[in-house]
Formats: C-alpha cells, sequence, structure tokens
C-alpha cells in the first residue's frame, strides 16, 4: 500500500470489513512500531471491547467491561484495503472477528419468520 | 412512474412527521400562546430539512449513517458520550411513543391500560419481526395521514386568519416570556427530535444510496418534513383556536383528539385518534430502529432492517431489549406525555452531540469529494448550529424555571 492516508482520521474507528463484505468490528486501536526519533509501522489494527479500556477514561472502562473485554489483534497483512471502510482478506470468523453475531445466530434462527 | 413513487414516498413521509412530541407540544403551545409560536414551526421544520438533507447526502456519498460518522470524526471518547446521551433521549422517545400508542388503543377500546400496553407491544414486535419494512412504512406513513382531519378541523374552527398570520411573524411575549421560550425550546426539540436523521441516514445506507440519489434526498428532505410541518400548524391551530384561554391544558392526548371531533362531531374523533395511534406507532418503530442503528454503527456490527435478523443477530436483539425496557417502563404507569416532555427537552440538549460531528463530515472533503456542503448548506448549517447550541444551553434551566411548562 503506497497511499498516504492520516492515521488518526482514516483509520482509527472506521468500520471493518470482511472479504464477504461483513461488517465485523471497528479500528478500535492500532498499534505502532518503531524506534525513538525513527519511522514508525502500523503492525496491527486492534479490536473489541479490551482496547476501548485505554481510550476513554472510566466510561471507556464500564463499556470495556459491560463489553466483555476481549480484545482482538489483525495483522496489518490481513487489511486488504483502507478506504471509506477497512477491508480484509479473510472472513471475519477466521481473524477472530464477529463472535457475537456467530454465538446468538443459532438462537435467532430458531424463532421463525427470523430468514423472511 | 418514479414521479408516483417519489409521490407515494412523500405520503408516507407527511404521515411519519408528527409524533408524539409534535402532537403534545403543538398542541400545548396553541393552548397556551394561541398561533403566537407557529414562528417557531417554522424554524423547526426548516432546521430538520437542513440536517436530514446533510445526513442523506453523507450516507449517499461516503455510505456512512450518522453514528458511523460520528465515530470516525470526533473519535471513540467523545463518540460515546454522543451515543450514550442518544440512547438515553431515544429510550425515552420509545417509551413515551409506546405509551401513546396504549393510550390511543384505550380510547377506542376502553380495555384496561397495562393490558393494552402488553398488546401494543406484542403488536410492535409482530409488525416489526414479519412485515417487509417498505410496507410498515407504508402503512404507518398513510395512516398516519388520518391526522390531516385536523387541518380541516383548523379551517371548521373558524380561527381569526389574522392572529394566525401574526403568528408567523417572530415575535416575543412580554407577559410571560419564560414559559413563551420554553414552548419556543420544546417546539424546536420536537420538530428537530434526533432520531430522524438516524433513521433517514441508516435508511440511505442500506438502501445503497449514491450520488445519483442526491436529488431524491433533497426533495424527500424538503417536501416530506415540509409538508409534514404543515401538520404541526393544523395542530396549533387547532390547540389555539379551541383551548385557548378555556383553562384547558391538553395533558391528555384524549383532548388532541377532542380538536377533531368539537368542529367534526365523531368521524373526526375517530380519525383523529386512528391518525394519531398509526403516527405514533410509526414513530415507535423508528426509534426503536434508531436505537438498534446507533449502537450497531459505533461498534461496528452488522446491522439492517433489510437483513433479515439471522443476518444481523446483535442487531436484532438490541432493538428487542429496548423494545422489552420501553414495555417495562411504562408499565410502571409513567405518564406518556410527561415523558414526552421530557424526552424532548432532553433531546433538545443531545442534539448538538449529533448535528456538530455531521456538520465536519459534511465539509470534509475526503469523506464528501466534491459533495461538501455548499454556500446555502453551509449558512443554513452554522445558523442552525448556533440555535441548537442555544436551546441545549436553555432548555432544561427553562424546564425548571417554568416547572416543565405548568406555570
Amino acid at each position: 500500500m503506497t497511499k498516504t492516508i492520516d492515521l488518526g482520521l482514516n483509520l482509527l474507528d472506521h468500520q471493518l470489513l470482511d472479504t464477504d463484505g461483513r461488517r465485523c468490528g471497528k479500528v478500535d486501536d492500532i498499534a505502532l512500531e518503531g524506534a525513538p526519533g525513527g519511522d514508525f509501522e502500523v503492525v496491527a489494527i486492534l479490536c473489541g471491547p479490551g482496547v476501548w479500556r485505554a481510550r476513554a477514561g472510566v466510561i471507556g472502562r464500564i463499556a470495556a467491561w459491560l463489553g466483555g473485554g476481549g480484545r482482538v489483534r489483525i495483522p496489518f497483512e490481513e487489511v486488504a484495503d483502507v478506504g471509506s471502510h477497512v477491508k480484509l482478506r479473510k472472513r471475519a470468523d477466521e481473524l477472530g472477528l464477529g463472535r457475537g453475531d456467530d454465538r446468538l445466530r443459532p438462537y435467532i434462527e430458531k424463532i421463525p419468520g427470523s430468514d423472511h | 412512474m418514479k414521479i408516483f413513487q417519489i409521490a407515494l414516498g412523500i405520503l408516507a413521509a407527511i404521515g411519519g412527521f408528527v409524533d408524539i412530541g409534535d402532537l403534545v407540544f403543538n398542541v400545548a403551545a396553541g393552548a397556551t400562546f394561541g398561533y403566537q409560536l407557529l414562528w417557531v414551526v417554522v424554524i423547526g421544520v426548516v432546521g430538520i430539512i437542513v440536517y436530514s438533507e446533510m445526513c442523506g447526502r453523507v450516507a449517499a456519498v461516503s455510505g456512512k449513517a450518522v453514528f458511523d460518522a460520528v465515530r470516525e470524526r470526533v473519535g471513540f471518547k467523545a463518540g460515546l458520550a454522543a451515543l450514550v446521551s442518544a440512547q438515553v433521549v431515544n429510550l425515552m422517545t420509545l417509551t413515551a411513543e409506546i405509551g401513546g400508542l396504549a393510550i390511543c388503543l384505550q380510547l377506542l377500546s376502553g380495555l384496561p391500560y397495562r393490558l393494552l400496553i402488553l398488546i401494543a407491544g406484542v403488536g410492535l414486535l409482530i409488525v416489526v419481526w414479519f412485515v417487509a419494512f417498505d410496507w410498515i412504512e407504508r402503512i404507518f406513513g398513510y395512516g398516519g395521514l388520518c391526522m390531516l382531519v385536523f387541518a380541516v378541523a383548523a379551517v371548521k374552527l373558524h380561527p381569526a386568519w389574522g392572529a394566525v398570520g401574526h403568528g408567523f411573524v417572530p415575535h416575543l411575549d412580554r407577559e410571560s416570556p419564560v414559559l413563551y421560550a420554553y414552548f419556543a425550546v420544546g417546539l424546536l426539540g420536537a420538530a428537530m427530535t434526533p432520531y430522524e436523521v438516524y433513521f433517514y441516514s441508516s435508511g440511505g445506507v442500506e438502501e445503497r444510496w449514491g450520488p445519483k440519489d442526491l436529488g431524491l434526498n433533497k426533495v424527500n428532505a424538503m417536501i416530506g418534513y415540509g409538508l409534514g410541518g404543515f401538520l404541526s400548524f393544523a395542530l396549533m391551530i387547532v390547540g389555539g383556536a379551541l383551548f385557548l384561554g378555556q383553562g384547558i391544558e391538553p395533558e391528555f392526548l384524549g383532548t388532541i383528539a377532542l380538536g377533531a371531533e368539537v368542529p367534526l362531531g365523531q368521524i373526526g374523533l375517530l380519525l383523529g385518534l386512528v391518525g394519531i395511534l398509526f403516527a405514533v406507532s410509526g414513530a415507535a418503530i423508528d426509534t426503536l430502529f434508531s436505537g438498534a442503528y446507533n449502537l450497531a454503527q459505533f461498534l461496528g456490527w452488522e446491522w439492517g432492517r433489510y437483513r433479515h435478523p439471522r443476518g444481523a443477530p446483535k442487531f436484532t436483539v438490541t432493538w428487542l431489549v429496548l423494545l422489552v425496557l420501553a414495555l417495562g417502563v411504562v408499565m410502571t404507569g409513567v405518564d406518556p406525555v410527561q415523558l414526552t416532555e421530557y424526552a424532548v427537552i432532553f433531546s433538545a440538549v443531545a442534539l448538538p452531540l449529533t448535528y456538530i460531528p455531521i456538520f465536519l463530515v459534511a465539509n470534509d472533503r475526503t469523506y464528501m469529494r466534491e459533495y461538501t456542503n455548499g454556500r446555502i448548506a453551509n449558512a443554513l448549517g452554522i445558523l442552525y448550529l448556533v440555535v441548537i447550541m442555544v436551546i441545549a444551553v436553555t432548555a432544561i434551566p427553562l424546564m425548571i424555571l417554568t416547572n416543565v411548562g405548568q406555570n
């Protein structure tokens, strides 16, 4: 990827889409690597309630606790494109994303009319 | 054929504009100040047109609904604050709409109130679960058109048209300026209720609007909300012609329906009640979905009313939980009309948290390319940000000073 983006505005807090176009979380944080004074490199996208703790003080901690505190690290190699959404190269379940939806689906499917 | 479709959409939008907040505040303002506050309704309606056009344009160009854009633009922390306040206000509004629905059912059937709350809840659940969304929009939009009976009633009551005309000219009230200001804030809050833009922009994303739909977006916003505002005028005129100086405070929805009965008899009452029934039911469904949209968009879940429940499980569970919560609150016996006033006043406080980020996004070239706000949208956008800030700051003090509009 060679285009220039502002990480704060164009990557952080954007929607993640998996390879099937499924919405599967947000870029809750970004992991950077690099030496002080040198260049930084984005190495991973972090997402999940566990990441919110560091982002919004007390209400962030409450939100993280309510959300169960889980976190998922997606290596930046898995990112296919950063545009208006952040597109991933794999399916959500392969990356550990969208678990809540997957867990609830069997129950929802038992209710008549859930697929109409 | 296309024009026919647009016309149908507009009809549905007119019927869908008025909710319990508009009903309560317009009739109460009429009963207290006659036609003097009509000009405020005009300001409110133009405000909702400006901001829903903006949200619709953002949705069409960037594919982002309100809370996607809010979080991206202001970040997690400020976005979370906006989300929490939006959800609180939205749940209050939902509760008030469901309470209003139960009252309408009670006035129509005479059955016990709590039983009807349950029936209302189950009814809404069945409709939302089984009926396709374009049909929901049509059914409740057209049903809400029964409220046009209030426009007929307004004419039949032979208001002093000179005074009505004067009401459209902005002016202040010298005798009770504080109460006047309270009603002005309430009318603006009711007209610019934020759930309307959450719902509208999410719908735009779901219907996969693109830049080619920007014309449709403009027409929808202007005509749909504009003509919806016409119903608000009618409600205030009825309130003024019938209740001003009578010492009657329209504290009950039945009193509002009375506004159609006095000039038009039983049929007027029936149409009025049925219209209110459909209007508050439609608004209940809109607020129900808005709550789920907001949360799902903020957290990046799969969402959508056109997606089957199995396609968006967390989204589905969210609206189910919101429905149960709202029913629980209505069951406590809280007065829906009173709750409406609180919901409208608190939504006035929360307005800037939604509208400021939207304004920023609508001006951001990285999102909007060549479709950023033009001069008119920016001039009006800034003007309304000022209006929104003023009402956000003054809403709660005015509520306290006037004892929620009681003195």
